[in-house]
């Protein structure tokens, strides 16, 4: 690739001129053309907020679902991590049935519109696996110093079985872009890692553990960084099923206010903060591991 | 075959593989090799060299035919395929090192996973098979940062870390700097002497002079010629051996 260095050109400064001029007319729109009268002076306590009580200030309505956004978010990547293992394994099968059902999975999410797929699989998790698995009875049983962890980990015992379910269904739909990173990772290794490993005796899973995938890991891991990022995106379909993250908390101060432009600019804001903060680490990420190889 | 020959350790009985898209590769191959024995292996590009030594370990799978490496017949059962999957070392023309494994672990990896050997002693055979082919002092250094003759000496060392009745060798050179073919060369020639029966895939005429006891001239995935080094390089009896022979002088 060649690398030519972007120079600032006077045709640079008339589009910069341009674009600024188009964000001016828009925000007199909104300001005298719209019959809106909004706030910025009102948000500041949606985020943080005093608590005379305890005469500390506490994380309000966005923040909280900025952490919330952030709690689902990891919960969902985990188990999204070992789906995507497994599928990718699937996938990457000698049997013909293993494969065909890694890609049924596969080709099934990413051709659904995530918004129909948690309404059908969220309901599906509420209606059937919780009760399966005894969450509900689980959450009761506890006792209140356990709850108070469960509370910071998770969501507070009153929306668990909600957040729970948020978790599998996110879970489950990036599962399967999960799963196409990794047999990605997994396709790209050279036939002769494979060639030699079998030469030495090595069984299969012998070979993918200690040949295939510490290589794989290495090469996927900032697309999967990525793909966590994405997952942070997503989550905020979750607001859809009352699970309140931050575009649900979102929601509901502009209810409260009607200030629909200020929350959810500051929401956007929020995101972007989490999102970009995160793609720099990825890049860090991937230049450490250029420089390993 | 139905006795075992005791000092045959490998019988090819009249094998062929065609791959799928229809190339015939090897057409009714046999052979016989003796304990201890070095068999050279020429021929032409696509002459099906690679194909024949990737049967003996079944890393392809002969579709007619009949091939038994130290008694064990190679066929669909797993069990006798990881036997003889133990029992033969396989050297490959780009080495195929483990890139994310250092020089020792590449060498442990298989003593410690198929011979369950605790990490001391895969450690100590480890270092003494890289003391033989002569790279002690590069244990802890990566592929990476080893010339490609060094890399192929661990991949030779690695293949003997399970201590193999045979060894076969793709054209272990012919991916190396000329400068470096002779310290691969000379660590398969000790091998050699030391009594290790080897196939080995190679152009190298020298070589072949001083260690083969036989070499196998192959065109078209069948023996056109077979006999001592000397007397195939001297005399060849067959057009195309002699045609082949002008060429790689
Ligand atoms: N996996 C494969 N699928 C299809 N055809 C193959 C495959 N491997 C080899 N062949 C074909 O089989 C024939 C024999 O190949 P082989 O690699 O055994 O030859 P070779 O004698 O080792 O040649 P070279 O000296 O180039 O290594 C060639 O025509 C080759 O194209
Ligand atoms: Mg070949």
């Amino acid at each position: 690739m060649l690398h030519t260095k972007a120079k600032f050109r006077a045709i640079d400064a008339v589009l910069l001129l341009l674009c600024l001029a188009a964000g001016a007319y828009i925000y007199y729109r909104i300001q005298y053309g719209l019959e809106y009268k909004g706030s910025w002076a009102a948000i500041p306590q949606f985020l943080l907020r005093y608590d005379p009580e305890t005469g500390r200030w506490a994380a309000n309505y966005l923040l909280q679902g900025l952490i919330t956004t952030l709690k689902l978010s990891l919960w969902a990547t985990l188990p999204a991590l070992l789906v995507g293992l497994f599928v990718a394994l699937c996938r990457t099968s000698e049997t013909l049935f293993l494969r065909m059902v890694g890609a049924s999975y596969v080709e099934l999410v990413r051709n659904l519109p995530p918004l129909v797929l948690i309404f059908i699989f969220y309901f599906f998790v509420i209606d059937q696996i919780m009760p399966l698995l005894g969450v509900e009875t689980f959450i009761r049983a506890l006792p209140t110093g356990a709850q108070g962890v469960i509370t910071f980990l998770f969501a507070e015992k009153s929306l668990f079985v909600q957040f729970i379910s948020g978790i599998i269904t996110l879970a489950f739909f990036e599962g399967a872009y999960m799963a196409e990173i990794i047999r990605g990772g997994i396709e790209s290794i050279e036939r002769g890692q494979h060639e030699a490993a079998y030469a030495l005796g090595l069984s299969w899973v012998d070979e993918m553990r200690f040949v295939v995938m510490p290589q794989v890991i290495k090469r996927v891991l900032p697309a999967l960084a990525n793909e966590f990022i994405n997952t942070i995106k997503y989550s905020s379909i979750a607001s859809i099923v009352s699970i309140q993250e931050l575009t649900f908390m979102g929601r509901q101060v502009v209810v409260a206010t009607r200030y629909i432009f200020e929350t959810w600019i500051t929401v956007a804001v929020l995101y972007m903060a989490l999102t970009l903060s995160l793609s720099l680490v990825t890049e860090q990420l991937e230049k450490r591991l250029q420089a390993s190889d | 075959m139905s006795e075992i020959h005791e000092d045959y350790i490998i019988e090819i009985e009249n094998v062929s593989k065609t791959f799928t898209g229809g190339v015939e590769a090897v057409r009714g191959f046999s052979a016989k090799i003796r304990r201890q024995e070095v068999v050279v292996i020429m021929g032409p590009s696509g002459s099906g060299k690679s194909t024949l030594l990737r049967c003996i370990n079944g890393l392809e799978t002969a579709e007619s035919g009949a091939i038994v490496v130290d008694g064990i017949r190679l066929d669909g059962d797993k069990r006798r395929r990881l036997e003889i999957r133990k029992e033969v070392g396989m050297v490959f023309q780009s080495f195929n090192l483990f890139p994310h494994l250092t020089v020792l672990e590449n060498v442990n990896l298989a003593q410690r996973r198929v011979r369950k050997k605790n990490k001391a002693s895969a450690t100590e055979r480890s270092l003494e098979l890289l003391q033989m082919v002569g790279i002690a002092d590069k244990a802890n250094s990566y592929p990476a940062q080893l010339s490609g003759g060094q890399q192929q000496r661990v991949a030779i060392a690695r293949a003997l870390a399970l201590a193999p009745k045979v060894m076969l060798f793709d054209e272990p050179t012919s991916a190396l700097d000329p400068e470096m073919i002779n310290e691969v060369l000379d660590v398969m020639k000790k091998l050699a002497r030391s009594g290790m029966t080897m196939v080995v895939v190679t152009h190298e005429m020298g070589f072949a002079r001083e260690v083969s006891d036989w070499v196998i001239f192959m065109d078209d995935g069948q023996i056109v010629e077979t006999g001592a080094p000397e007397s195939i390089f001297a005399r060849p009896q067959e057009e195309r051996t002699r045609r082949f022979l002008n060429q790689i002088l």
